[in-house]
Order: structure tokens, then C-alpha cells, then sequence
């Protein structure tokens, strides 16, 4: 039984219409990514599924049914515009939000002890927030997120302000709770963390899922849509190529979904200028999906709307 | 519930233990004492003992005739002289502190002169020598009229339904409605100011997202609007009982001090207005906190809507001359200002029933529009982060869903 049921969801703020139509499933074990370009609706979609927003429309089911306080309690949720209050010891903060989500404060202190251990914080306990460098602020966010052993975890940039130690110590975390059977959904810009941590996405984009399923099974399908390149000359102005990036002295080219990787191979052997050494079918990586997906999206509404 | 008390609980310990608090609660009482110190020390010097001297050219004064006296009363010493010459001289060696020539004609002018050098002649001084002359004037007199002459007429004034009363030797009760109102403004200011800080604290730390997950905005609100309630409440209770032991002290060297009664009638306004005058303030400074990006922004709003609860201290002359004037009486129907209003009115005149209850209606009714309309606002505007809601954004944000 999914933990978190999102079907069909819509949103407006007065005119605008921030989330047109969002569905996915997340399920007890399972670190779900939720993706997409600036603006798609991510962050609208998550305050709907965390009663912070109504939806327009649509239906969200959290642990089986409508959220509610008793509920609230088994989420954690570290929000993507977050902060902890600047004046306040970092003991007493986390202890304070620990208590909120129903822990007594003797729980809150003992367990609140291993965790500032465990990410380097244990000495800096009694220092005001705004004494904490930013990265310490974004560990004390995710503490405050799991003190409670949440069920469902909601992490949205885990990984923004951290240094690739810290980034390394997230990521395990967040494996752990995985292994724990906790829900995790997680939503990021960073496509290596997303391939290195999720099982299945969806990607948003303009309001509406326009992917959705298992990592894996979405890069299969996206095979051949992508290729490596190695020669002399420039190759990024292939017709038909989304986007061309040089990698390791290689270049990897997005293909647009109506061109073939053999259209694009007969088009540059009858370029003068160019002399290919290497020509390699790629597996895309989320990265490529991401942007193909998203520019093939925005043309189809430039055309709808032309 | 449980989360409403730890949000309440939360927002008080951490105002009463920031050294701002200590400072503001305790320096008030400081002041007061320091202020009840001076009246008593200006009491004690009008009291010393350096005799009055006088000139007694109508030959009214007879040393014998001594006027009537509390029993802990002592009057200040008289001594006579001869001319005004010996008088000056003696005034100059200090051996008095003061001296008066009654003229011939005083009983067709009542006019007489007082010598003095620098310092003027305190009340003590006036008031004794008066007491001499009234004694000496009215010796003549049976006694049970001697006394009523010399002391002077008692004048108690009541309402017409006996529900209240000024007496002439109490005055400062007079004025225990306008120091009350004083205070419960102060308690439903500083609260609101609080809330208007800690709404915006929210705010800008971002950590509004995380509480709504996590508690009601209703909790939210409510919780840190009772903390900050009981940080205020804790500092009038400190500041009243200081007020109380410096009028028991003073009372011992200030007689006036001594005839002090609180008109308990005023509890009951208290009771019944003053919590929907409290939630209605608060409600407004939880939406301008909510709609703006910082807390110099909204103080600047807070500062002029908080004259609206102001005014009737600008119309104190009023309250004293015609308590019951059109403007006093449209004050105490007006929302912002029907707390203090009836509170003020109350020392002064009788408050036709009709009004009471029409003013409490009217404020509770816009309380709770208040509350309605703030809870619509917080709820756009916290999430609006480093955005300011227009007053368009704000009407439809009341208007819509959520």
C-alpha cells in the first residue's frame, strides 16, 4: 500500500495556475524523486500533499487517507526555503521541535545527543543558530527533520550548502532511513544524487507529470536518444541535438526524440570540417532525460499556444 | 492542545530570559520608587522643624488656641515677633523658615503676606499655618461648628444608582481607572507588539514551513499569542505590586496616599473586554506581520494603527469636563478604542447599560472578523518569502480557499 497517493492534482492562485495535472505513488521503502525545471510545481505539489495548500482539484492520500494532526506527527519535512530560529541555542531548538512532533523532552534530549555526534555538532550545542556556519544550519535542518523517526521524510535540496563530506554523510543517512523502511521523497536539481539514490521520479514540468516510474526503466527507454562523440572540429550545432556538452574531453549530445542516432552519424561523415574518431550509443543520463524532456515539453506549449 | 501549551510555554521562556525583559520590568519599578523617594523626601523637608514666623498685626492669633490634630500629626511650631524687622532677621539667621504679617484689616481683606528667601513654603507649611489661622478665627464658635469650619467641608459625590463615588479626600482613586487603562493598554500593546515581532521572526528565519507542518496555524498563532500574553501580565503584575508596596510605603509620609480605594467595579469591564480587545489586536498585527517582508516595515504600519487604540488618552480633558460627550460615547462604540474608553468613562460618569453591551457586541464581532482575516493572511503571506502581499494579493487571499 503506497504511503503517499498523489491523483490528478490542480492548483491556482488566482490566475495563475501553478499545478495543472500531478500524479505519482510513493511506497514504504523507497527514495521517490521528485523532479523538475524551476517553476514546474514541485514545491506547490509537496504543500498540497502536506496540507499546507488545498488542492484545486484532484485527490492526495497520506498513510491511507486525509492528513491530519496525529499524521503530521510521523512526517518530517525539511523544506526547500528553510531556517531555524537565529537567537535560540541549537539544543533548545531541536529539542523545542522535537517536542512539537510529540516526543517527551527527555526523548528529544537523549536522542537529539547521538545525532549532533554523529554530524560533528555535539560541541556547538549550546551556540546560537546564527553562530553556525551554513552547513552546520543545513545538518541541524536535517536533524530537526528526523529526531522524531518520522515515517514519511520529505527532504527538498538535501544536499544544497554542503561540502562533499557532509554531502557523503547526507547521503547515507538518507540510505539508512531507506533501509529502515521509511518513505523518502526527495526533491533536487542535483540528477547524480538522483540516479545514485532513487528508485523511480516523476518530473514535473508546467503543472503537469510528464514522467514517471523506475529509474531504470526510464533510462532504458531513453536509450538511443543519446550519444558520445569523440573527434576534431565543433560538434555542437547538430541539428537535432538538444544539447551538446563537452565531458572528459568527449562530447555528449541530447537527441531530439524525431532524430535517430544514424540521421545524426550520416549528417556529421558529410561535414568537411569535422573527423570523427569515436561515435557511441549512450545510455542517457537523467541529466539528458531531464533536459529532453523538459525543452520537448516547453516546444509542444510554445506550439500549443502559437 | 498539547502543542498550543509548548508553543506558549516556548515563547515565554525565551522572552522572560533575554536580559531586555529583566531590564524593562525591572526598571519600571525602579523609576517608581525613585519617583515615590523624591514625593517623600519633598514631604519630609516640607516637615522639618524649623518653626513659621509671623506678625500679627490684627491681633487675631492666640498662642493658646492650638487646632485639632490627628494623633501621629504634628504641627510645625509658631513664633511670633514683635515687627517685621525682628521677623526678617530671624528669617535671615534661619532661626524660621518662613514668616507671615497679617495687616490690621485682615478680617475685611483676608489678604496676608508670606516672606521667604529661595526656597518656596512647602504645603506643610501653608496648610499649618491655614489650620492656626482657621482655629484662631473660629474660637469664638461652639465647638462641633469649629471643627466642621476648620476642617473643612467632606464631599462625597455618588452616581445616581450608587455604583459610584468620588470623595474629596480620595483623590488619587479618581485617577485608578486611568492608571488602569494605562496598564491594560501597555499589557494588549506590548503583547500584539510581541506577536507582530515574533509573526515576522517566523518570517524571516523560514521556519514558518516547518511549524505549519507540524502544528495548526491556529496552535501557531494562538500558542505564541498566550506566551507573549503572560510575559506582559508578568510584567504589569510586577510593575502593580511594586506600585502597591511604594503607596504603602508612601502612605506612612503622604497622607492623601492613605484614602486610596480601587473601584473593583472595573474588574468587570476587564473581564468581559478585555480578552476580544486583545485577540483583536493581535489578529491585526498577526496580518501585517504576515503581509510584509520585514519587521521595520511592519512597525511602521503597527505605529500608526496603534494610535487608533491611542486616542482616547488624547481626549483625557474631555473625559474629565463631559464624560459622556457624542465623541465619548462613538469612542466607546469603536472597536479599537472601546476598552480604554469604558475603562476611562468608568471613574468619571455611569455607562448606560445599552452602551456596554452594544461596545462589547461590536468588539467581539470584529475580533473575530479580525482573527478570520489574519489566519487568511498568514497563510498566503508566510510563504511569500521576501515578497510583501499587496493590498490586492491581501483581499483576495481573504476571499479565496486557502
Amino acid at each position: 500500500m503506497s504511503t503517499v497517493s498523489v491523483s490528478s492534482v490542480r492548483k491556482n492562485f488566482g490566475r495563475v495556475t501553478a499545478v495543472k495535472d500531478v500524479s505519482f505513488e510513493v511506497f514504504p521503502g523507497e527514495i521517490f524523486g521528485l523532479l523538475g525545471p524551476n517553476g514546474a510545481g514541485k514545491t506547490t505539489t509537496i504543500r498540497m500533499m502536506l496540507d499546507i495548500f488545498e488542492p484545486d482539484g484532484g485527490e492526495i492520500s497520506v498513510f491511507n487517507g486525509r492528513i491530519d494532526e496525529a499524521k503530521k506527527k510521523r512526517i518530517g519535512y525539511m523544506p526547500e526555503e528553510r531556517g531555524l530560529y537565529k537567537d535560540l541555542q541549537l539544543e533548545q531548538t531541536l529539542v523545542f521541535l522535537g517536542t512539537l512532533k510529540g516526543l517527551a523532552e527527555n526523548d528529544a534530549k537523549a536522542r537529539l545527543e547521538g545525532w549532533l555526534k554523529r554530524l560533528d555538532l555535539y560541541d556547538h550545542r549550546q551556540k546560537k543558530i546564527q553562530e553556525l556556519s551554513k552547513g552546520m544550519q543545513q545538518k541541524a535542518q536535517l536533524i530537526a527533520t528526523l529526531l522524531h523517526e518520522p515515517d514519511l521524510i520529505v527532504v527538498d535540496e538535501p544536499f544544497s550548502g554542503l561540502d562533499p563530506v557532509n554531502t557523503r554523510l547526507v547521503k547515507d543517512i538518507i540510505e539508512e532511513q531507506r533501509e529502515a523502511g521509511k518513505t523518502i521523497i526527495m526533491s533536487t536539481h542535483q540528477m547524480y544524487q538522483v540516479e545514485a539514490l532513487c528508485n523511480r521520479i516523476v518530473l514535473i514540468s508546467n503543472g503537469r507529470t510528464v514522467l514517471y516510474g523506475e529509474v531504470s526503466q526510464i533510462k532504458r527507454e531513453f536509450s538511443g536518444n543519446a550519444i558520445v562523440l569523440e573527434g576534431q572540429g565543433d560538434f555542437s550545432n547538430v541539428p537535432g541535438v538538444l544539447e551538446a556538452r563537452r565531458q572528459n574531453g568527449a562530447w555528449h549530445l541530447a537527441l531530439n526524440s524525431s532524430v535517430n542516432p544514424q540521421q545524426v552519424f550520416r549528417h556529421l561523415a558529410q561535414q568537411d570540417g569535422l573527423q570523427i574518431e569515436r561515435f557511441e550509443i549512450a545510455e542517457p543520463s537523467l541529466d539528458d532525460i531531464f533536459v529532453r524532456v523538459v525543452q520537448e515539453g516547453k516546444e509542444a506549449e510554445e506550439v500549443r499556444y502559437a | 492542545m498539547r502543542n498550543f501549551w509548548l508553543l506558549a510555554r516556548h515563547e515565554y521562556r525565551k522572552l522572560v530570559s533575554k536580559r531586555s525583559f529583566l531590564v524593562g520590568t525591572l526598571g519600571f519599578p525602579l523609576i517608581i520608587m525613585m519617583v515615590m523617594a523624591a514625593g517623600i523626601f519633598i514631604a519630609i523637608r516640607g516637615d522639618q522643624n524649623t518653626p513659621i514666623g509671623y506678625v500679627d498685626n490684627a491681633g487675631l492669633i492666640n498662642t493658646a488656641v492650638v487646632p485639632q490634630t490627628d494623633e501621629d500629626e504634628t504641627l510645625l511650631p509658631l513664633r511670633p515677633f514683635p515687627n517685621e524687622t525682628a521677623a526678617r532677621q530671624a528669617l535671615t539667621d534661619q532661626e524660621i523658615q518662613v514668616y507671615f504679617v497679617i495687616p490690621a484689616d485682615y478680617r475685611r481683606t483676608l489678604q496676608l503676606d508670606a516672606y521667604y528667601w529661595q526656597d518656596d513654603p512647602s504645603s506643610t507649611v501653608v496648610s499649618d499655618f491655614n489650620a492656626y489661622l482657621r482655629a484662631n478665627l473660629a474660637s469664638d464658635y461652639p465647638a462641633s461648628i469649629r471643627t466642621r469650619l476648620v476642617e473643612g467641608p467632606d464631599l462625597v459625590v455618588r452616581s445616581a444608582d450608587g455604583s459610584r463615588e468620588f470623595n474629596s479626600r480620595n483623590i488619587f482613586s479618581f485617577f485608578i481607572p486611568f492608571i488602569a487603562a494605562f496598564f491594560f493598554i501597555f499589557v494588549v500593546m506590548s503583547s500584539s507588539g510581541y506577536l507582530l515581532q515574533v509573526v515576522t521572526d517566523e518570517k524571516e528565519n523560514r521556519t514558518v514551513e516547518i511549524m505549519i507542518t507540524t502544528v495548526s496555524p491556529g496552535q501557531l498563532i494562538g500558542g505564541k499569542a498566550l506566551g507573549l500574553l503572560a510575559v506582559s501580565l508578568t510584567q504589569v503584575v510586577i510593575w502593580v505590586l511594586a506600585g502597591v508596596v511604594a503607596v504603602f510605603i508612601g502612605s506612612f509620609f503622604i497622607e492623601a496616599l492613605r484614602f486610596i480605594s480601587v473601584p473593583w467595579s472595573l474588574l468587570l469591564v476587564v473581564i468581559f473586554f478585555f480578552v476580544p480587545a486583545y485577540a483583536f489586536i493581535a489578529g491585526i498585527m498577526t496580518a501585517i506581520g504576515s503581509a510584509v517582508t520585514e519587521l521595520t516595515q511592519a512597525q511602521q504600519i503597527a505605529g500608526i494603527l496603534n494610535l487608533l487604540f491611542l486616542l482616547p488618552f488624547f481626549f483625557t480633558a474631555l473625559f474629565l469636563a463631559n464624560p459622556n460627550s457624542p465623541i465619548l460615547v462613538f469612542l466607546t462604540l469603536f472597536p479599537t478604542t472601546s476598552f480604554i474608553t469604558v475603562m476611562m468613562r468608568w471613574g468619571m460618569s455611569t455607562v448606560p447599560l445599552w452602551q456596554l453591551a452594544l461596545s462589547w457586541l461590536i468588539l467581539v464581532g470584529s475580533a473575530m472578523l479580525s482573527v478570520w482575516v489574519a489566519a487568511r493572511i498568514f497563510h498566503t503571506g508566510m510563504l511569500r518569502y521576501g515578497q510583501s502581499l499587496s493590498l490586492k494579493e491581501a483581499l483576495t487571499a481573504v476571499r479565496s480557499r486557502s
